[in-house]
């Protein structure tokens, strides 16, 4: 890898870090918090953040800047791993993101969680679980192409992706959906405004370094680190489970070649998360109990599991494979709410 | 501290992972009478911001939200 892309990963998790400590901003809780405490504030967040990438992207690729690359639509693959990752996230109280971040918060859970994160994605990618990762993309559950529904990939792909979007399956230009989606999202933002905000007093730096953010802010800042993102790695926007894998996977066999572009990227995250836990008087070593730990463990585990099957964790697949409608995101996202809101529902909400 | 505002009960949740300190102060909640106050001791920042509003949602009255020191904050709810 050649310095100048280790730098721009490291950089852009450096930013996307501090504005995750900042905003809270996890998933497990946006989508978990629906069902369990009727709280949408986080939601809101990731909500905006997706329209502010979806706009983003669509116009950096119709200006040339990047080519759209939609992960392929695995179903079975999709409908499994996203499904298990929802699960993990649960256990592991906190999705590949927000686990990340709250390692530079000091949060040993979060740093177990981790840990069983690399090593499930690792044992699904090449070891024991492998067969299953291998079984839920062949026969019945081979990957849909383009090419299988005889519709053209359209103008924005990177050349030689054959993956489906929401507009190359109806062959239609994909700013009708990008604006329909962006106004319909917007109009239930404004419509539902209020409520949610905390109420901030202080200072404009007190606001920016010692309080967390409002929604809307987090969702902004999220959106436009995502469109940097793509900006600067070319191939992808934000994905945060590939680069532990990789760090794992170059720790196991010494071979820095192994690290990529993503590794740099959650390093980077962890950083920028301490320095804004610092800053704000926020960063404490600190560990639950031995049980909850195990949990954690568990969870970290089989998000692990679910990200290497579905192809991405929720990052890769909701924050950044969304926006560019891809078909195999949202289905994939879809089956992360899912697993997400059965297994909040058995943990919190019985009895 | 007056006290008016002493608390009846403390609930001590810090070390604790999302959603727990919720959770727990919730349920701690509905074991409560009208008009004591519960003190919530936490370390836990998503929850130290989510839990007032939640708890204000619900009617109950946020009496103060004290940061206390490095992560922790203690907040003073009194029941509805």
């Amino acid at each position: 890898m050649d310095t100048t892309l280790m730098l721009s990963g490291l950089v852009v998790g450096l930013i996307f870090g501090f504005v995750l400590q900042r905003g809270r901003f996890c998933m497990n809780s946006a989508f978990r918090d629906i069902i369990v405490m009727k709280e949408y504030t986080l939601l809101k967040a990731v909500a905006l953040a997706i329209i502010v990438q979806m706009i983003g992207f669509h116009l950096m690729a119709t200006m040339g800047y990047i080519q759209l690359n939609p992960k392929p639509l695995y179903w079975g693959a999709m409908i499994f791993g996203g499904f298990i990752f929802g699960i993990g996230m649960v256990l592991a109280a906190g999705c590949a993101s927000g686990t990340t971040y709250r390692v530079g918060e000091g949060m040993m859970g979060s740093f177990v969680a981790l840990l069983g994160l690399m090593i499930g994605g690792l044992i699904t990618s090449g070891g024991a679980l492998a067969w299953l990762d291998s079984d839920l993309k062949s026969g019945t559950f081979k990957v849909i192409t383009t090419g299988d529904l005889g519709v053209d990939p359209g103008p924005l792909l990177k050349e030689g992706n054959t993956s489906l979007t929401l507009a190359n399956v109806f062959g239609l230009d994909p700013w009708i959906f990008v604006v329909i989606i962006a106004i319909v999202i917007l109009a239930v933002l404004i419509w539902k405004r209020g409520g949610e905000e905390t109420k901030l007093e202080g200072t404009l730096y007190e606001k920016v370094l010692k309080m967390g953010w409002n929604w809307w802010v987090t969702g902004i800042a999220i959106g436009i680190v995502g469109i940097i993102a793509f900006l600067a790695f070319k191939s992808y926007a934000l994905g945060i489970s590939g680069g532990w894998f990789g760090f794992l996977n170059a720790l196991i066999f010494g071979d820095p070649e192994k690290l990529n572009w993503f590794t740099f990227l959650v390093i980077g995250v962890v950083v920028g998360a301490a320095i804004a836990a610092v800053i704000a008087g926020e960063f404490k070593l600190r560990a639950p109990d031995a049980k909850r730990l195990l949990q954690q463990f568990i969870g970290g585990l089989i998000m692990g599991i679910g990200a290497v099957i579905g192809t991405a964790c929720n990052i890769g697949h909701i924050l950044s494979g969304i926006p560019q409608l891809a078909l195999s995101s949202i289905l994939g996202g879809a089956f992360i709410i899912l697993g997400c809101w059965v297994t909040a529902y058995i943990m919190f909400m019985r009895g | 501290m007056s006290s008016k505002e002493k608390p009846t009960e403390v609930l001590d949740v810090r070390g604790e992972v999302c959603p727990y300190p919720d959770v727990k102060t919730q349920k701690k909640l509905k074991g409560m009478k009208s008009g004591e106050i519960l003190e919530v001791l936490i370390d836990y920042p998503l929850s130290a911001e989510r839990i007032p509003r939640s708890i204000e949602k619900q009617g109950h009255k946020v009496l103060k939200v004290e940061k206390k020191g490095t992560s922790e904050w203690s907040i003073l709810i009194k029941i509805k």
